[in-house]
This record gives C-alpha cells, sequence and structure tokens, in this order.
C-alpha cells in the first residue's frame, strides 16, 4: 500500500447474497450493545423481478465527509489514510451527523435517563478512535483496532463471496473493474452510494 | 394549569411508547431514509441541511449576538433612554396570573438562550461533559417554557391583533429615533410587542416541538409521518433547519425585549414585577390606551 493510499469500502451487489455475516460479526468483534449497527445489510426495490439486489452499508468514509462539516463540537477527524473517525468525549450526541449522514451510518445508543441520547457510535473501518492503540480504554469505547495490527476490517475479512471489499481505493477499483471485465454481459451501473462517497474529488 | 401539565406529561408518555415500536431510522425503514439522499425525486433535504448548517448557521447566530447589542450600544450612546416620572401615579398593567406565567418563561429563556449559543459555538468550548450538560439543561428549560407557552398565548391573545396604531407605529419605529417625548400611537400593547409576542409563542411552540423531535429522534408518530409525507430522516433534517432559523430570530427579538425593558425605557422592567406601569410612560408609550383608559374613566 502506497503512502497516498485512500481506504474506500466497496461492496459487489452482484455477489451479496444477504446473510448478515458482515453485520453479525461486526456486532460481536466490536461487543456492541442491542440496538446499535454500525453495519447493516440493505436490500432495495425489493420484489421487483429484475432490479431487487442487496448490498451492506456503513459508515463509508466520505471523501467530503458531510457530518464532519455539521458537527458544532468538531469532533471528527479524517486520518491520512481517508478512514473519518470521532472523539466520543468530545461528542455531545446531537445527531446532526445523523441529519447529514447520506448513509444513516451514525447511531446514537439511548442510555440516559429520560431517553438522552449517549455519544454517537459508527464504524470506525475497524480502526479504534483517539484513545492510545489498542489499549482498553480504545477498545471500550470504538472496538478493536484491527487496521493497527494490519489485519483486514471484520466484516470485509468475514464476507464469505468476497462481495465486500476494504482497502485503497486504487486497489480496490482495479478489482472492481476487472469483475465487471469478466462478466462481460449487462450493463453496470457505479456501485450504490458511489456518488456520494467520492463525492467533490 | 393543571390541565396542560396532564396534557404535557400524557404527551410524554406517550413518545415513550412510541419508542418500544421498531426504530424509525436504523431498522427497515433505513431503506427509505437513505434512498431520499440525492436522488433527483428526493427533496435534497439532506446536502442543504449540510449546506447551511457547515456554512451559516453559526455564522449568522455570531451575527445576531455582536451585532444586535453594537446597534442597541450606538443607540444607546446616540439616542439615549427614555425617561418618564416615577414619582407619579401608576397604571395597574399585568395580574399575579400575567406575571407568574411571564417570569417562568422569562427563566426559562435565560436559560435557553445562552445554552442554545454555548451549543452553536460547542466547537469554541472543546465539546464534552460540558456542552453535553448544557445540551440537557437546554431540555429541562423546554419543559418549564413548554407548560407557560400555552396560557401565555391565551391570556395576551386578544389585544395582539393588528390595529391601525402599529402601522402608525411602525412608520415611527415607535419614536425611538428620536429624543422628543410625544405620544405613540400604541394600545395596550405596541407593535413591537405585539411582534414579540407571536414570534415567542407561535415560534416558542415551533422551537418546542422541532427540538423535542431532534431530542427524541427515533419517534413513531404516525400521525406527523401522514401528515407530512416526509420520511423520519427528512422530519428531522426539517426539524434541525427550522429550529436554527426560527431560533435566530427569537433570539435577535430576544435580545430586543430585553434592551427595551432593561435599558431603553428606564424602569419598565419593574411593571412585570409589581404590575404597575407608571402613568407617565403610559400616557406616552401607549396613548390610545391611555386615551381609553382615561374615558372608561379607570384612572
Amino acid at each position: 500500500m502506497s503512502e497516498l493510499a485512500k481506504m474506500k469500502f466497496y461492496c459487489d451487489d452482484q455477489r451479496c447474497i444477504e446473510c448478515n455475516s458482515c453485520s453479525v460479526a461486526c456486532a460481536e468483534a466490536h461487543e456492541l450493545p442491542t440496538g446499535v449497527s454500525r453495519r447493516k445489510v440493505i436490500t432495495l426495490n425489493e420484489g421487483i423481478f429484475g432490479k431487487e439486489f442487496s448490498t451492506s452499508v456503513a459508515c463509508m468514509h466520505c471523501t467530503d465527509a458531510p457530518c464532519e462539516q455539521v458537527c458544532p463540537v468538531d469532533c471528527f477527524y479524517i486520518r491520512e489514510d481517508g478512514i473519518v473517525l470521532h472523539d466520543k468525549e468530545i461528542c455531545i450526541g446531537c445527531g446532526y451527523c445523523l441529519y447529514a449522514c447520506p448513509f444513516g451510518a451514525p447511531q446514537f445508543p439511548r442510555d440516559g435517563a429520560f431517553g438522552t441520547k449517549g455519544a454517537m457510535d459508527k464504524c470506525t473501518m475497524c480502526a479504534g478512535g483517539p484513545e492510545e492503540t489498542n489499549s482498553s480504554a480504545e477498545r471500550e469505547l470504538y472496538g478493536q483496532n484491527r487496521i493497527a495490527e494490519g489485519k483486514v476490517p471484520m466484516c470485509a475479512a468475514m464476507c464469505s463471496t468476497k462481495a465486500l471489499l476494504v482497502g485503497d481505493e486504487q486497489e480496490i477499483s482495479t478489482i472492481y473493474r476487472k469483475r465487471v471485465a469478466s462478466r462481460g454481459k449487462g450493463v453496470q451501473s457505479a456501485p450504490y452510494g458511489w456518488s456520494e462517497e467520492y463525492s467533490k474529488q | 394549569m393543571k390541565k396542560y401539565l396532564f396534557l404535557f406529561i400524557a404527551s410524554l408518555f406517550l413518545t415513550s411508547a412510541a419508542f418500544a415500536a421498531d426504530s424509525q431510522i436504523w431498522d427497515a425503514m433505513r431503506i427509505q431514509n437513505i434512498l431520499e439522499y440525492g436522488q433527483d425525486e428526493s427533496l435534497k433535504l439532506g446536502p442543504l441541511f449540510t449546506m447551511l448548517q457547515a456554512n451559516y448557521f453559526a455564522q449568522a447566530f455570531l451575527a445576531v449576538l455582536v451585532g444586535v447589542p453594537a446597534v442597541f450600544l450606538l443607540h444607546y450612546l446616540v439616542i439615549g433612554p427614555k425617561v418618564f416620572s416615577h414619582d407619579g401615579k401608576k397604571v395597574y398593567t399585568f395580574s399575579i396570573f400575567n406575571r407568574i406565567v411571564h417570569q417562568i418563561a422569562a427563566i426559562s429563556f435565560m436559560v435557553l438562550v445562552p445554552t442554545g449559543f454555548i451549543m452553536i459555538f460547542g466547537a469554541n468550548f472543546g465539546g464534552g461533559d460540558f456542552v453535553r450538560m448544557m445540551k440537557d439543561l437546554h431540555g429541562l428549560a423546554t419543559i418549564s417554557f413548554a407548560i407557560v407557552v400555552i396560557p401565555m398565548f391565551l391570556m395576551w391573545i386578544k389585544d395582539m391583533f393588528l390595529h391601525l396604531d402599529d402601522i402608525k407605529w411602525l412608520m415611527i419605529v415607535g419614536g425611538y429615533l428620536s429624543k422628543t417625548k410625544r405620544p405613540v400611537p400604541a394600545g395596550k400593547f405596541n407593535a413591537g410587542q405585539k411582534t414579540w409576542y407571536w414570534l415567542a409563542t407561535l415560534g416558542g411552540m415551533i422551537m418546542i416541538l422541532t427540538g423535542a423531535s431532534m431530542y427524541f429522534l427515533d419517534f413513531n408518530i404516525a400521525m406527523i409521518n401522514s401528515l407530512t409525507g416526509l420520511s423520519q430522516i427528512d422530519l428531522l433534517r426539517v426539524a434541525a433547519i427550522l429550529h436554527a432559523v426560527v431560533g435566530l430570530a427569537v433570539v435577535a427579538l430576544f435580545f430586543v425585549h430585553i434592551y427595551m425593558s432593561v435599558f431603553v425605557i428606564k424602569g419598565a422592567i419593574h411593571s412585570i414585577i409589581t404590575g404597575y406601569k407608571e402613568e407617565e410612560e403610559v400616557k406616552y408609550l401607549h396613548s390610545s390606551w391611555y386615551k381609553k383608559l382615561k374615558k372608561d374613566g379607570k384612572l
């Protein structure tokens, strides 16, 4: 991986079989509470013949992350490799990132009394948070830091059909092009959500 | 009074019952919610909210926070306050009920406005526990304001409709741009007070509703959904935009209200504490009402 690598997710909707293992693996790996699902498999155009497809969505680590733009307390930061992370100690749980997000990624565990929203929780691309890498504090707040250990994020590692890929965007688009070419039929539209994910590049 | 309290508690129970239902944002509804984004047929409220929140809202509030007091300082220095005799007779203006309702709303506003500003400029306070506490206080102060907003709306509404005096009042900006003491056309409430009344009560209700929907976030009220036809996430975006826009207007007029009662009309604030206005003040600033009182022999 080059130093200019920008990390992206890609879910091949021709391969996704809606098995939900990415979602389960994520929840288990990071010991998420019930009611919080950082990754979710959704089926679009359900029941419409020829148009139905499933895809896996989480935080897509957008290039011009809208969440980062609207946060009133500036709790977001974007790593050099493009991973969008946030500081739960700074987050006030206002919910603005959810209104801005194109993917419905930010989650709000309802842990306080009278239904107050806790700090926002979202996919970290298994890269933890601002706390010391692999410390127990980081694990407690953000889950595993598999990126620091050189491992593939849990969801992509688990995907049985290799529909869900993660890595340098150059590598990912090479694989994507190869797959499209090898299919050799039909019209391939851009993957769901890519226009948002790679906006204004 | 009690009736409103019961209504409020009942509505709280209703919303908590709504929580028991499926999530309106992250479960099956998520498809409907995220499909709205960026598509040609969608309302594109997400990008609109992002653009406004990222570039304009905080700046607009900063402009009000700095600009409005700056204009007042200039006004105070150039034209100066209106001073009326406090030794003359007094006119009983506000009943004990009026005063209690107003005071509860006033205390609520004194919490709501600063905590709101702290949230808008949360990054400058470093976020975290302090800003989170301000957010909770903002929510708590909403409860007391919600209790009095309807009584306040009802107790003054008959005096608040548009009158010919109001247009005359607006033409001379209430006489506040001149130093001379002249009778100003106004009934019991002048056009400025009326504007503030409508904004504080109707605008205040919009603030409560939009604020509550952002606070509860994942609620399911079928009536709202069928009435607006918006998906849950678009409803929240509308709430966030309205809360900022209406909030801006409320805050600006709140500053005006404080400046008028505390600084410009010397001692005017006592009328909402004791219930009595100075006769001279009524004679000049509420001349039509003064004439009417005279005619009715109530002075």
